[in-house]
């Protein structure tokens, strides 16, 4: 029996979801019925909004989705001025003030604090400037990541912005794939850095070479089923399958297709095409996208570049991210600048932008690291702009703890985290900057902090994974982490081994320390990097390589932020809650 | 170490719990997850689902373990785990 959201999505879903937004905006949130609730949330889903957690009744988040997180200075400066007048909540957070964008692992922008009678004026605004958030979340194609720098990067095989382009274009808004049985997450990569991080997509184009009637011929191979969720992490399956780039959005079509037709809509949990591909393998994946969903014959899989990416792979020879200033195919520089676990405050957004069309830029890239690009700086501009005050913060060059560190939303907003995440993981990242020195020849040091299991902070490819869990300390509950180490992308991907459970969240920068202070002494030379001495240690030596203990670090959310209704308020007890509010945020008189 | 079996999130019933598993010529305690599921749609039973970490184990293979109640179970059960908490409740100062 189909399940309770494929009813929801059977009696209204898609691009037809607009105009019921756009009527609850008009009317206000009471005119949502709070008996449905849950089917209205779960189909706003499909047009960018997602309601927030316990306690921010009538609050949504709203993800803006980028394809490969490119935009222009314009579109950059729209967002930021959208989230200074409308993402603002009740409380400031402590770190990042009071409106800010946040930059994901998939590339698209999030803001919170919205209010559905701002949706319309929202949607004018981004809309005006190409920017949408149609199917940022919910049931389809989601955002389309890659490289911000395709077609700029004097380092890749194939240009794949128009590609990209097509796809966006092609599945945005078409009924046909409109409705799948769960995301379908597309990944697209021409570079030789593997930046798409297609391992951990539905469906990865990947840079390859093949003999093609007598020619050689710069496409993809197609690879399926990849993701992390759930506690069944899966690398995307090689399906055999070469791809030309003008055949690309063919195969999307099919594979799209053929996951709408035979995905399971009766449960949820297994409803993603990783499970498809475990059940059916990637032989009969390939034979029924063939015979079923193709009108031409598909090409086997060509030479890949795999065994040149670095992008997120723990190497000790390159820098696995974009931050720093790199050559472009036009002579210019492109600029990866660190923004602190992707949140960047309004006002530096709309700054970055304006810096950015100063220069002469048109392009700003997301990447999946959740830092910035900020392209076409000429050689004669470079110093000016690497001077510039906002790069104080937003560093080019940033210390390599804060500049591998990437985190979830969190109990800050999310219904599911157990844990506080990104102000966490920024005074962790300043406290080992300030108090722990790098084993020589590590430039690079991958932090990746999830509130829970459903792994949005991707920490299964880290060099230490930290996933929210809970611990008793002193007799109190107390936030905590279970630790995973090693994990990576790159020519031979590898999940991080799990070696600590538990770990209380304020020992966890002394648990760092020790472990790095281990490797330093245990490592066979300086060359070797942290992910391989990893990988040559079992597991009961991994988890007797450090112990955890406490430090000077301090932790303000040790306790159990998730039963807070804002975990920064000053009085962050659940019914010291102003929501629901309406339009102006104002309290709603409640029932209970 | 084995990663853990069940999902942990927000929606776990209890994710901090006291647990010790017991068999012949060996006792050892962990700490343990404890959730009480139901098919999302249309659900006939419930489900119990328990997991000691792993890492405090050595006597045992990293698993979880799962009871199913039907309804009437489930309500046996809450009723006897209810009038338990009283009897605590009453002890207590």
């Amino acid at each position: 029996m189909p399940s309770k959201v494929e009813r929801w999505k059977d009696e209204t879903y898609g691009m037809e979801v607009r105009d019921h937004l756009l009527q609850f905006a008009e009317e206000g949130w009471d005119a949502i019925p709070e008996d449905e609730h849950d089917a209205w949330f779960e189909r706003f889903k499909w047009w960018g909004l997602y309601h927030q957690r316990k306690g921010q009744e009538s609050y949504f988040m709203m993800r803006i989705g980028t394809p490969m997180g490119r935009m222009t200075p314009e579109q950059l400066r729209t967002v930021g001025e959208v989230a200074k007048k409308y993402a603002t909540g009740p409380v400031e957070n402590p770190e990042f003030g009071d409106a800010y964008a946040d930059f994901t692992t998939r590339q698209s922008i999030q803001l919170h604090w919205i209010n559905v009678e701002d949706i319309a004026d929202i949607w004018d605004e981004l809309e005006s400037v190409g920017l949408s958030t149609i199917q940022a979340c919910g049931d389809s194609w989601r955002n389309i990541v890659g490289s911000p720098v395709a077609g700029r990067d004097a380092d890749e095989l194939i240009d794949v912005w128009p590609v990209v382009q097509e796809l966006h274009e092609t599945f945005k808004g078409n009924d046909l794939y409109s409705n799948l049985p769960r995301k379908w997450k597309v990944a697209m990569t021409g570079d030789r850095r593997g930046s798409g991080q297609g391992d951990i997509n539905d469906l990865a184009f990947e840079p390859a070479v093949k003999e093609l009637e007598g020619e050689e011929v710069a496409g993809f191979n197609v690879n399926v089923g990849g993701g992390l969720s759930r506690k069944e992490p899966r690398f995307a399956r090689d399906i055999d399958v070469f791809c030309r780039p003008e055949n690309a959005a063919d195969v999307a079509a099919g594979m799209s297709a053929l996951f709408r037709d035979y995905g399971d809509r009766e449960d949820r949990f297994n409803a993603r095409i990783k499970f498809l591909v475990d059940e059916w393998g990637p032989e009969k994946i390939r034979s029924v996208l063939q015979e079923e969903y193709m009108d031409y014959e598909l090409p086997t899989a060509g030479q890949g570049l795999r065994d040149e990416y670095d992008y997120n792979a723990g190497r000790s020879d390159s820098h696995g991210d974009y931050v720093g200033v790199h050559d472009q195919s036009d002579g210019q520089n492109f600029v990866g600048l660190y923004v602190t676990v992707g949140r960047m405050g309004a006002e530096d957004v709309i700054d970055l932008a304006d810096l950015a069309e100063e220069y002469g830029s048109e392009m700003i890239g997301l990447t999946q690291r959740q830092n910035v690009i900020v392209g076409d700086i000429a050689d004669e501009d470079l110093d000016d702009f690497l001077a510039e005050d906002l790069l104080d913060e937003h560093s080019p060059d940033p210390h390599p703890f804060m500049r591998g560190s990437i985190a979830c939303t969190g109990t800050e907003y999310c219904s599911l985290s157990i844990v506080e995440t990104k102000n966490r993981m920024v005074r962790y990242g300043r406290w080992l900057r300030d108090n722990v020195s790098l084993p020589e020849g590590v430039d690079d040091f991958h932090i990746h902090l999830s509130g829970c299991t459903a792994s949005c902070a991707q920490p299964q490819i880290a060099d230490i994974s930290l996933r929210g869990m809970k611990t008793r300390k002193d007799g109190d509950a107390v936030e905590a982490f279970d630790i995973g180490l090693g994990g990576g992308l790159g020519e031979n991907p590898t999940f991080a081994d799990w070696v600590k459970m538990r770990v209380p969240a304020d020992e966890v920068p002394g648990y760092i320390a020790n472990l790095l202070d281990a490797f330093e002494q245990e490592r066979e030379s300086p060359e070797q990097s942290f992910r391989d001495f990893v990988a040559e240690r079992d597991e009961d030596a991994l988890a007797a390589l450090a112990e955890s203990e406490e430090t000077s670090y301090e932790d303000p959310y040790l306790g159990n932020t998730k039963m807070t209704w804002y975990p920064y308020a000053e009085d962050t007890a659940m019914d010291a809650s102003p929501a629901p509010t309406d339009g102006q945020g104002e309290p709603l008189p409640s029932d209970d | 170490m084995a990663d853990r079996v069940m999902k942990v999130n927000a929606f776990t019933t209890f994710d901090l719990l006291d647990a010790s598993v017991e068999g012949h010529g060996f006792e050892e305690e962990a700490f343990a997850t404890l959730n009480v599921r139901t098919a999302r749609e249309a659900p006939e039973e419930i489900t119990l689902e328990l997991e000691l970490d792993n890492t405090e184990l050595e006597n045992v293979p990293p698993h979880a373990d799962r009871v199913t109640l039907s309804a009437d179970e489930a309500r046996t059960f809450a009723t006897e785990l209810q009038k338990a908490a009283d009897r605590v409740d009453d002890t207590q100062p």
